[in-house]
């Protein structure tokens, strides 16, 4: 009876008739089962992962400051303390909300991607939002402002794109990556990496780092719509040091199943941007493959 | 037709099958239960004034008012189903149970008809109040005046004895929130069809609260409603297959590779040059071939933006000219020092004292994770930005140098 009942609520599956495809409700549970509520917590705050990473020697992004409370932010000066190419992120903004690029600067004033200009002082209102919790949504009253120098994709990923900066998101259980997808800006995405606004997902070959498979909101498609550049067959540079990271990040943040963002930097190859408590099933239409059947195989029973 | 689905339900996989059995079981019941609550309704169209002081839900429904927090676990159980089992995506968890009761509470049409003509007035409004700036619980104040304002408009206009106290109130102002969250999230049109849905939700649950099921539970004894859906709810909630709404997610992937798989079977097909007939199996293929029509020839694939690369001419070899350096030159008194090697890489100097002692070229970056620019602060906790400041020698003054020119 009652495995009558497990069967049918999907509890009681085997690798070979369990399917292939991860549901929600499946992933819930194993983010329940594997990830402990401390580690969500410290995935979600960008800062605290990144001290967790850089313990663990997982190459990240580089860090200039961190402005964690007002006392900090006065004694901050950006025209002394900043590069001339940054980003400034909430530490628990969600989303892409309030990241603030510069890329270059002339004299005191920085410049934006688009070209608009930045003076020392809208810099510093924009610390000082970010710091009063102006981007984290309205359950915390204070964040942290992270600030890293820009980060200069790989040249060979940078040109098959028209603007902004392509990430990886790979998909992990425990040390095993399981699926791997790359994320390219278009012009119609406003040079974002979001699939939501009609960047490209690319699925990619595990063993060979290959990209397989392109998609835009569900169409597939073999060239970039922007550069007119094949993407099928596309090797990702530095493919092993990627699954390497990844499989890392995981165990390193306390998190059982976890989606790794990396990126890959013109001078230091593959960088872990940020890793991902709770991620999406998406990637199982990019990729074309299910993940369920990937996780059946790393001997995971699904109880 | 039929056929087709017979087709496709017999390659569908027992992955698939599961969800698409236990969601027409549940739409099945869901159906049933909501038919038995719209037969159970007296009246649809009747005002509160002629209830002659009898509460709406007991008038139309013979539902007591303070039997009204016994049906609220069966809510729960409608919302627990429509959201593990089918995929519906509402406001909120329990919002759609809430705006049930609050149907109850008014009536299946006024109902409907009261709370969304006072969201509709909040979502109208919300853009404007956004812009005065203020926290959160202004906004919702202002929003929650706002809503009273109408249903007391409403009240004065349909009908005094109508029902609308704290609790319809509350849920309209929560309406309107999550509605204008999920608007800035994803855009109007997911909003409007996670409102859509919400709504649809709500009048399913109202029904089935109301059905004879229901009642009849309730009347037996006023514990056996909770313990059963309670029940339910614990066995039920533990769904970990696929979504009804996910089936169609996910077909793509089963719908491409068995596309993939059916091109394949035709390519192995196709005849080898030189044969004109299969003979493999069964009698010669003896239909004629139709007279293959000359294809249209495809669209030249459109230039690529990038132009292609051009290599630059080599230019004629010319020797470079040398100019010989003055004797009191940086360079020629490194060299007649005789201790310094030749400049290779990237040098840092911080004095001409250095420039003549011999230097050693920087260390390549390693890829590091360490800041490229001194963080100034006692950032981050402190202890990790003050072992960075002890291990870092302090750099003066760097000149990178490329060229003689450059010293």
């Amino acid at each position: 009876m009652f495995r009558f009942v497990n069967r049918w609520l999907g509890l009681d599956e085997d690798a070979l008739t369990g399917g292939e495809v991860l549901g929600i409700n499946m992933r819930n549970a194993l983010i329940q089962k594997y990830n402990p509520r401390h580690a969500i917590e410290r995935a979600r705050d960008k800062v605290a992962a990144k001290r967790a990473l850089e313990a663990a020697g997982i190459s990240c992004t580089g860090t200039v400051a961190v402005l964690e409370d007002h006392q900090q932010v006065a004694d901050f000066k950006p025209s002394r303390d900043m590069p001339d190419a940054w980003a400034i992120k909430p530490a628990r903004g969600s989303q892409g909300d309030g990241i603030l690029l510069a890329v270059r600067r002339e004299g005191n004033t920085w410049y934006k991607g688009s070209g608009a200009p930045l003076p020392e002082d809208m810099v510093m209102h924009h610390i000082q939002k970010v710091v009063d919790g102006g981007f984290s949504g309205d359950s915390a009253a204070e964040d942290a402002a992270l600030i890293e120098p820009l980060i200069i994709a790989d040249p060979a990923l940078s040109r098959i794109v028209p603007e902004g900066l392509p990430d990886l998101r790979v998909i992990s259980l425990h040390h095993t990556p399981l699926m791997a997808m790359v994320r390219l800006p278009t012009i119609e995405s406003d040079g974002k990496a979001n699939l939501h606004q009609r960047a490209i997902g690319a699925g990619i070959d595990m063993e060979t780092g290959k990209i397989t498979r392109a998609v835009v909101k569900g169409t597939p498609i073999t060239h970039h719509p922007d550069t007119g550049v094949n993407l099928i067959g596309f090797e990702i540079p530095g493919w092993k040091r990627v699954l390497e990271l990844a499989s890392k990040c995981g165990p390193a943040v306390g998190l059982g199943y976890c989606g790794a963002d990396i990126v890959l930097d013109v001078n230091d190859g593959p960088l872990v941007i940020e890793v991902n408590a709770h991620p999406g099933i998406e990637i199982q239409n990019i990729c074309q493959a299910g993940l369920k059947s990937r996780i059946a195989a790393t001997g995971e029973d699904f109880r | 037709m039929i056929a087709r689905v017979g087709q496709i339900w017999a390659n569908a996989t027992p992955q698939v099958r599961r969800p698409f059995y236990i969601g027409l079981a549940v739409a099945a019941v869901l159906a049933v239960l909501v038919g038995l609550g719209v037969a159970n309704t007296e009246t649809f169209l009747a005002l509160p004034s002629t209830f002659e002081g009898v509460a709406a839900s007991q008038a139309i429904w013979g539902l007591k008012p303070s039997n009204l927090l016994m049906v609220l676990p069966l809510g729960a159980f409608l919302v627990v189903l429509a959201r593990s089992f089918i995929g519906l995506k509402a406001f909120g968890l329990f919002t759609p149970m809430l705006i049930a009761l609050a149907f109850l509470q008014i009536g299946p049409v006024l109902g409907p008809v009261v709370l969304c003509s006072s969201v509709l007035a909040g979502m109208i409004v919300t853009p404007t109040l956004l812009k005065l700036r203020m926290t959160r619980v202004g906004f919702l104040g202002v929003l929650i005046s706002l809503i009273v304002l109408v249903l007391v408009g409403l009240q004065q206009a349909l009908d005094t004895q109508l029902q609308v106290d704290a609790f319809p109130v509350i849920v309209c102002a929560l309406c309107v929130e999550r509605w204008w969250k999920q608007w800035g999230k994803d855009g109007a049109k997911p909003a409007a069809k996670m409102a859509l849905n919400t709504f649809v939700l709500a009048l399913m649950i109202e029904f089935v609260m109301v059905s004879d099921f229901a009642m009849a539970l309730i009347e037996w004894s006023p514990l056996l409603m909770p313990a059963t859906t309670g029940i339910a709810i614990a066995i039920l909630g533990r769904y970990r297959g696929l979504r009804l709404s996910e089936i169609g997610r996910f077909a793509p992937i089963w719908l491409e590779r068995r596309r993939r798989a059916k091109a394949l079977a035709a390519e192995a097909l196709v005849l080898p040059e030189g044969v004109e007939e299969d003979r493999r199996k069964g009698l010669p293929d003896t239909r004629r071939v139709p007279e293959p029509v000359p294809e249209p020839l495809p669209e030249p694939f459109p230039e690529p933006l990038i132009p292609p690369l051009r290599l630059p001419r080599r230019a004629a070899y010319r020797k470079p000219q040398l100019a010989p350096l003055h004797q009191s030159h940086g360079m020629v008194l490194a060299a007649m020092a005789g201790r310094q090697r030749a400049l290779r890489g990237i040098w840092v100097i911080g004095s001409a004292e250095e420039l003549k002692r011999r230097g050693s070229p920087l260390p390549a970056a390693a890829p590091d994770s360490e800041p490229r620019a001194r963080p100034r602060l006692a950032a981050s906790g402190g202890r990790a930005v003050a072992d960075w400041a002890d291990e870092r020698a302090p750099t003066r003054n760097a000149w990178v140098i490329r060229g003689v020119e450059d010293i």
